[in-house]
């Protein structure tokens, strides 16, 4: 591929977002970042990537937090600007890859070489691909899906105008439990595609 | 009683949307101020007076708001202009300052003085750190030395989170040595009427005696972490002071109007040069050498702080009005049964906790009518409690990431070059400073004035 192309890919915990994410970076041969995408800020800025990790995709706390002349208390406010300030500097570089989350989706809406994906899927779907994923019970696996997507929707939506899941936010929304992880892939590769010569 | 009700009500509403920190904190104020002058001046007291009182601009229409012949007077109602437009003086000389290079000049050439070897920096840029808060704001002053920090960790590998801890203390210390340190201290200074000299003679000399027991702390805190630092051999152009200086006319003119703000400052009850007076004649000074930089120093200066001031000192004037803090000042007194030992400890270690927590300067702001009304009622001596209040406030801002602006901006800026801070990591070190120096304060206040 000749011109830009960045692949914004936001997801439910349990829809297999991640994977249908990995599946398009290796069909357009493209790096994926995800929680990677720190250890990449901690090799540029020669730190500890550990330090870093555990603030990834967290909403900062709701209090005890101040802000002075743009300067913020919070560690979160803080990580989550820097992996923003780097998504925007490989954005403006002209770089191609695939970012899983991390308000990407809002973060580059500039780039109209960005096309925004968000993965959803049926609750049971979701449970069941857990319960398999993690070997681990129904009741730990409904307990970790209602973790993880509170968590996800609580840091997008106080560093993104948009809300976390709505369709208005994404090019494309598709629920991966229809028709299984390899189809849904290949209807949003159709997208892209059309969508890349159609610009 | 409704109007004192009130009051309250805009205030607590006010403290709590600081706290929250969602919308801007200027906002906060200046809403909760336009609140207290239509419900509490407006509705309920229906005063014309107080608010004409609160608003206070008549005073700077006087000449003793520029120029004190003989005594200082005493001003505590309603907005202090003079904190205002000294503060907003004291913007444009920093602006100026800080686009010369002056601020990154500094840092490299103390580096370079003590060989670029960890420990003496570590030492040296506490001082130094401590002796700039002194005469500039402590936002500043960590703007730059937490950023040269940075930049020396990268050279010399080693681990800045320790010396920027270090660093924010002691500009925070710094701070509460002058009268133009902290904005507690320039309110309190300008609301009774106290000189740069008063304030040297005595906060000074609680925080010089701190700073020297503070050093050693965290010194022996930090030494291992620190020591560990591998003797790295650098590049030194990468660090050389005179590439720090983006215009070397402008340079000189930003060193020579700030060493004129520091003998005006020293001097001023001799000169009878108010601070107000000060602010404006440096600005201009600033303003009229800068040549094409103009727009860009006036684009730099923090308005927001201001307006944040003026819309506080009306709620706070809210509070005067309606005899909330007469209110206060008589529970103070009671509780302490009159004991001058009681309300000293009362009022540093309850300004000590709260400015761990929120914000010092609106404690401080409300708190010096509290202390005026105490100093009558009891008989105590107002200086005593003022300098009480001032080492309360400003030294309880150093306990916490949130306890003062210098913390927030010195952890957000290692934070955002990889350099995490925690609650946890940055208590262990600054809590237990904290409680060491308001017991030095309050050891030495004991001492020196009962």
């Amino acid at each position: 591929m000749n011109k830009q192309l960045i692949i914004s890919v936001g997801r439910e915990f349990g829809s297999g977002g991640h994977v249908i994410a990995h599946k398009l970076a290796e069909h357009y041969q493209l790096p994926v970042y995800d929680y990677n995408l720190l250890r990449e800020i901690a090799i540029e800025k020669n730190v500890n990537p550990e330090e870093l990790e555990k603030y990834d995709e967290k909403p900062r706390r709701v209090l005890f937090n101040r802000t002075v002349r743009g300067y913020s208390s919070s560690v979160e406010d803080n990580i989550h600007k820097m992996q923003f300030d780097f998504l925007r500097k490989k954005s403006d570089a002209g770089e191609s890859f695939v970012i899983i989350g991390r308000c990407s989706e809002e973060i580059l809406k500039d780039n109209p070489n960005m096309v925004s994906i968000f993965i959803l899927a049926d609750y049971e779907a979701k449970v069941t691909r857990t319960m398999e994923r993690e070997n681990i019970t129904r009741e730990h696996a409904e307990k970790l899906i209602a973790f993880h997507n509170r968590k996800r929707k609580a840091y997008h939506n106080y560093y993104c105008k948009g809300k976390w899941g709505d369709s208005r936010n994404y090019e494309l929304s598709i629920n991966s439990s229809r028709i299984g992880l390899d189809e849904t892939t290949r209807v949003i590769i159709d997208y892209i595609d059309a969508r890349y010569h159609a610009k | 009683m409704i109007s004192m009700i009130m009051a309250i009500a805009i205030f607590v509403i006010m403290f709590g949307l600081i706290i929250w920190d969602k919308i801007e904190r200027h906002i906060v104020t200046l809403a909760c101020g336009l609140a207290t002058a239509v419900l509490v001046f407006g509705v309920c007291m229906r005063s014309m007076d107080a608010f004409l009182e609160t608003l206070n601009i008549r005073n700077i229409f006087t000449l003793g708001f520029w120029y004190e012949a003989g005594t200082a007077s005493e001003s505590t109602s309603g907005i202090n202009w003079a904190t205002v437009i000294f503060l907003a003086g004291m913007m444009i000389m920093v602006e100026g300052m800080a686009r010369a290079g002056f601020f990154r000049w500094l840092c490299m050439t103390i580096a370079k003085t003590v060989k670029y070897k960890v420990i003496p920096i570590f030492l040296t840029f506490m001082v130094m750190s401590f002796i700039l808060a002194m005469f500039i704001d402590s936002i500043t002053v960590i703007l730059f030395l937490a950023a040269v920090t940075l930049e020396l960790a990268q050279l010399l590998k080693f681990n800045p989170v320790p010396m920027i801890l270090s660093e924010i203390f002691c500009a925070n210390l710094g701070g509460s040595a002058t009268m133009c340190g902290d904005p507690p201290n320039i309110i309190i200074g300008t609301s009774f009427g106290y000189s740069f000299a008063d304030f040297v003679t005595n906060t000074g000399l609680i925080a010089v005696i701190s700073l020297v027991v503070i050093v050693l702390y965290f010194y022996l805190v930090f030494r291992k972490e620190l020591s560990s630092a591998g003797n790295v051999v650098i590049d030194e152009s990468k660090a050389d002071p005179s590439s720090a200086i983006t215009d070397k006319k402008a340079f000189i003119i930003s060193t020579v109007i700030f060493l004129l703000a520091v003998v005006l400052l020293v001097t001023h009850a001799q000169t009878g040069l108010t601070v107000s007076f000060i602010g404006v004649l440096i600005a201009a000074i600033t303003l009229l050498t800068a040549g094409k930089d103009v727009v860009k120093i006036l684009k730099g200066v923090d308005y927001k702080t201001l307006l944040f001031f003026i819309g506080l000192f009306m709620v706070v004037g809210g509070l005067e009005q309606t005899g909330v803090l007469e209110v206060v000042a008589d529970f103070i007194g009671k509780v302490s049964g009159g004991k001058m030992t009681v309300m000293i400890a009362i009022i540093i270690w309850v300004s000590a906790i709260a400015s761990g927590f929120v914000d010092n300067i609106p404690f401080a702001a409300t708190m010096i009518p509290v202390i005026k009304t105490l100093a009558a009622t009891t008989g105590a001596d107002l200086s005593v409690l003022a300098w009480t209040l001032a080492m309360g406030t400003d030294i309880g801002g150093s306990a916490t990431p949130i306890g003062a602006s210098a913390n927030v901006v010195g952890t957000s800026i290692a934070a955002r070059e990889g350099y995490p801070i925690s609650w946890k990591k940055y208590c262990f070190s600054a809590a237990p400073a904290t409680i060491i120096v308001v017991l030095i304060s309050m050891v030495c206040i004991y001492v020196r004035y009962l």
